[in-house]
């Protein structure tokens, strides 16, 4: 899961910067002159190191992006309207409170497992976000849901059953329970 | 320090004395803010924690609101207070500007204090647009207004000082040589200390973040006259403005480092080459690098998506490869005077750098897809204030304190609020930062059965802040009487 | 101890640049006021929304043999090189047929791509129409000779399947000899439909939009109620292209004010210009 990788490199990284720390307030026990070419040389040489550190991580990173890519094409289009304090989820567009009252308390849309489902998500008043969690509460994937703008999500779902979305974007008193659902069977 | 100063033929001792003074007034300010704003943010995760389960969700968004403005707002006069103070050995900050400020502060303050708990104004920091405009009936337009009138006024303010240093630092000092230039090329020129050269660079970004947060007040004004405003735009000049704010405290403090660590240290940290680069490069970098606060807005360009993780990966080369590694280069076997104040400067330059790995991480766009509003947000940035600037910030407190107390530290008391402030601290924060691993949302006063783990990480949390509390009550009780006895 | 300086460094030292500052935001008020003032009305949704299309979008293409002046082949065979502009036609209509398609062949002169980003193909759902009368057709319209539109037929069966997985629908009404007919063009991208656009005609800048999908981008924005006084790019939906608007602006205005008020305080300030004596 790609929370626990990114959790082990800040721990790995940052257990190295303590170390550094550690080691240089324990070396002022045995204070001495330092050689500044020295210091200067290894400064160097953590300049390099960090940035092929940075330039492998952008090189490894920066392709793969959660934007809708021209060389894919979903199979399912999902509409969601976000608004204070409920997500409205649909098979079709939702253009009015009529269609997002219906669609909110409608039965859950069903999303084919293993097929990319593109989420086209916007808000009827402020910012939301939409963002799906699985069936065993992991952060899938998100967007933002903004007035003015359509957001296209595309998420490929393997692991059937009923995922929740919850908006993770603060809209006001009623932001913690803000919901949506839908199925993937 | 101070001797310095007054060494530098710039002051009279009298002037010296009401600018001490008046450095003292904000550093007992900051102290009395601190415990206060910490209590709020107690107070949050003992709600998460479920302690308040019968008060209204509207409490917690609005004290959300209270603690994350107060907090922004003390760090940022304490790192301006410090940096004014520090300059006196170098130039001649104006102190009547330091006094309307300083009012108009406490005015903003008070406004907010207003807004919040008395109008349970609940935006959360960044106010995003058009949020203020939709209270669903929980704040009164009352409250919008009054809100709106605090940040303006705060603004105005903060813009003012920002103004006054620089021209105090244009008073000595042209613009290349302020900005070390001259060490670019290799030609000698007058010693530019680091303070000055890293407060010019936060000085110019401030104000272009300022100057950010107009426009967006001045929108939302013509929003409330009926006319709509593109809310991507709204939400790039709000980051814009938030990402600046927060850097440039940040920068200040480490400033403030750069100044003071090396007498602790018995070594000279002085510019040079390397050092003009790096701040020259982040005076560049950091304009671009709020883009990774939409990663998220899918409508953003894709190409404006990859400059703000290129920038936000790059401004660590400066951070690390300089300010990091100077201040573990000084401090090597140096013939080290452990205070309060040099601890703190030492392990807020850790914090900042472990925030920054934090930060780094989560400005890739790959992953901030899973870890964007999670608690690992709130989780890196409490790592590089809490633990790192706020640190820095109240070892500069403790520094002049003593220096114009003459009052001594306690070796053993000094120790235990150290350990307090760690354990204490990163615990809390440790708690975030699993919790945002663990897919809980920032800003939830109230977990859902998805993700009802958060209930049980506030728990934790709440335990870790007791620590911390206790930590910051030794800190207040031993720097707040040092401060008020400089004071009398 | 000395003091540095005249009397004046004790007051705040703004006092004619604090005049200016008054000035340029005053400046800067007016512009807002009137940007606010005379803000115009948004557009209204960039294209004819098409009545289902959200029934069919995604849907797979029956991937159904057509015969063409190159022979029999399958759909795929030219959805696969190019994304495919699909419409259905007769030759004997009397009606919108023939002006739908000069409308269409408009529309893509205008939006460009033909040929690079897609391909065109028109089929008759006339069970009557031979190769030959499509060929007829074209050549009357000019297109005969143009590799990048197709005309062809297909089998009944086949032209009713595809019919039914895109949303054309035709019936034959006996008391006008003519058939009653969706005019609709499809968009599909291997072999998927991604847009549809339905009318008498295909508006130039509805065509850009389609064309701009097919490239694998889309229209992101769509327009709020009422006025809108700033955004960074404005979409027109009547020319199908994006400009500049005043909102690129103020997200230049930041960075452009602090180096304007850096400058003034360095170059400008009356006190910046004594210094350097004191260094």
């Amino acid at each position: 899961m790609i929370q626990m990788h990114a959790f082990y490199i800040f721990l790995i990284a940052a257990g190295l910067l303590i170390a550094a720390f550690l080691y240089v307030a324990l070396s002022t026990r045995n204070a001495r002159e330092i050689n500044m070419q020295s210091a200067y040389g290894l400064r160097k040489l953590l300049f390099f190191v960090v940035l092929a550190v940075l330039v492998l991580g952008i090189g490894m990173t920066l392709g793969k992006t959660p934007y809708p890519k021209a060389n894919e094409l979903p199979g399912k289009v999902v509409f969601v309207v976000g608004k204070q304090f409920s997500f409205a989820l649909s098979d079709t567009p939702i253009t009015n409170d009529q269609d997002y009252e219906a669609r909110t308390y409608g039965i859950p849309v069903q999303v084919p497992a293993g097929s990319l489902t593109e989420f086209r998500v916007m808000s009827f008043d402020v910012n939301h976000s939409f963002a799906v969690y699985s069936p065993d509460d992991h952060l899938l994937a998100q967007t933002q849901a903004m007035p003015g703008y359509v957001n296209r999500l595309r998420v490929r779902f393997d692991q059937p059953g009923r995922y929740y979305v919850l908006c993770l974007e603060l809209c006001g008193m009623g932001h913690h329970r803000m919901r949506g659902v839908f199925d993937v069977n | 320090m101070t001797a310095a100063a007054a060494d530098s033929g710039l002051w009279s001792e009298a002037e010296l004395a009401k600018f001490r003074r008046m450095t003292l007034i904000w550093g007992i300010t900051v102290l009395l803010l601190l415990p206060i704003l910490a209590l709020l943010g107690y107070f949050m995760r003992l709600y998460q924690s479920g302690a308040f389960s019968g008060m209204r969700a509207e409490w917690f968004y609005a004290v959300l609101t209270l603690h994350s403005l107060g907090m922004v707002g003390t760090w940022f006069v304490g790192s301006m207070a410090g940096v004014s103070y520090l300059l006196l050995k170098y130039t001649r900050p104006n102190l009547a500007v330091s006094k309307f400020v300083y009012v108009g502060t406490l005015l903003g303050v008070v406004l907010l204090i207003a807004c919040t708990l008395g109008g349970l104004f609940g935006t959360g920091w960044y106010f995003l647009y058009p949020l203020p405009l939709f209270a669903q009936g929980v704040w009164a337009p009352w409250a919008t207004f009054t809100f709106f009138a605090a940040l303006t006024i705060l603004g105005v303010c903060w813009t003012i000082w920002t103004l006054d240093l620089l021209r105090a630092v244009a008073q000595r000092y042209s613009l290349g040589a302020a900005l070390g230039w001259n060490y670019l090329v290799g030609k000698p020129g007058p010693e530019l200390p680091p303070l000055v050269l890293i407060t010019t660079v936060s000085l110019i970004v401030s104000l272009s973040g300022f100057v950010a947060a107009v426009i967006v007040i001045a929108l939302f004004a013509a929003r409330a006259l009926g006319v709509n405003v593109d809310p991507l735009l709204m939400k790039n000049l709000t980051f814009f403005f938030g990402h600046d704010l927060v850097n440039i405290t940040m920068y200040l403090g480490i400033a403030m480092v750069y100044e003071l660590l090396p007498s602790y240290a018995g070594r000279p940290w002085r510019t040079n080459r390397t050092v003009a680069i790096a701040w020259g490069a982040v005076l560049f970098l950091v304009m671009f690098a709020f883009f990774h606060h939409l990663y998220m807005d899918f409508a953003q360009p894709t190409w404006i998506q990859k400059l703000g993780q290129i920038c936000s990966y790059l401004l660590a080369m400066p951070a690390g490869v300089v300010s990091i590694f100077g201040t573990l280069a000084l401090v090597f076997a140096a013939r080290m005077k452990w205070t309060l104040s040099s601890t703190f400067f030492f392990l807020g330059i850790l914090g900042w750098g472990i925030g920054g790995i934090a930060a780094v991480i989560d400005s890739t766009v790959e992953v901030n897809f899973h870890f964007h509003n999670t608690l690992w947000v709130p989780a890196h940035f409490h790592t590089y204030y809490l633990m790192g600037v706020v640190l820095i910030i109240l070892g500069f407190i403790d520094h002049a304190g003593k220096e114009l107390s003459g009052l001594e530290e306690k070796p053993a008391l000094s120790k235990l609020t150290t350990a307090l402030l760690l354990i204490g601290g990163y615990g809390f924060l440790f708690m975030f930062y699993w919790g945002g691993v663990n897919s809980v949302p920032r800003r939830y006063a109230i977990y859902p059965q998805e993700v009802i783990q958060g209930t049980l990480y506030a728990r934790i949390a709440v335990g870790f802040i007791t620590l911390l509390l206790l930590g910051i009550l030794l800190y207040l009780w031993e720097t707040g009487r040092r401060c008020l006895k400089a004071l009398a | 101890m000395h003091k540095t300086g005249p009397q004046s460094r004790h007051r705040l030292p703004f006092r004619w640049s604090f005049r200016a500052a008054c000035v340029a935001f005053f400046a800067f008020s007016v512009f807002i006021f009137v940007r606010v003032a005379f803000a115009q009305d948004s557009f209204g949704q960039p294209s004819q929304e098409p009545p289902n299309e959200e029934r069919f979008v995604y849907k797979l293409t029956p991937d159904v043999p057509i015969t063409t002046s190159s022979g029999v082949q399958n759909l795929s065979a030219i959805w696969h090189e190019k994304p495919v502009l699909l419409t259905m036609i007769f030759s004997r209509c009397a009606r919108v047929c023939s002006p739908f398609l000069r409308s269409l062949n408009s529309a893509v002169s205008d939006a460009g791509g033909l040929g690079t980003d897609y391909r065109i193909v028109v089929l008759s759902f006339d069970p009557k129409d031979t190769l030959a009368d499509m060929q007829r057709l074209a050549s009357e319209l000019g297109l005969n000779a143009d590799p990048d539109w197709t005309f062809g037929v297909a089998s009944p069966s086949d032209i009713r399947s595809l019919a039914a997985a895109t949303g054309f629908w035709f019936q034959w009404d006996s008391s006008t000899q003519q058939f009653d007919h969706a005019s609709l063009v499809v968009a599909i991208d291997r072999g998927q439909l991604v847009r549809m656009l339905a009318g008498p005609s295909v508006p130039a800048a509805s065509l850009r939009e389609v064309v701009q999908e097919l490239r694998g981008k889309f229209v992101a924005s769509y327009a709020l109620a009422g006025k809108v006084a700033f955004r960074c790019f404005e979409y027109d939906p009547t020319s199908g292209r994006y400009s500049l608007d005043w909102g690129l602006a103020l997200m230049l205005l930041p960075g452009t004010c602090a180096i304007l008020a850096t400058a003034w305080v360095f170059f400008l300030l009356p006190a910046s210009r004594k210094k350097r004596n004191l260094i």
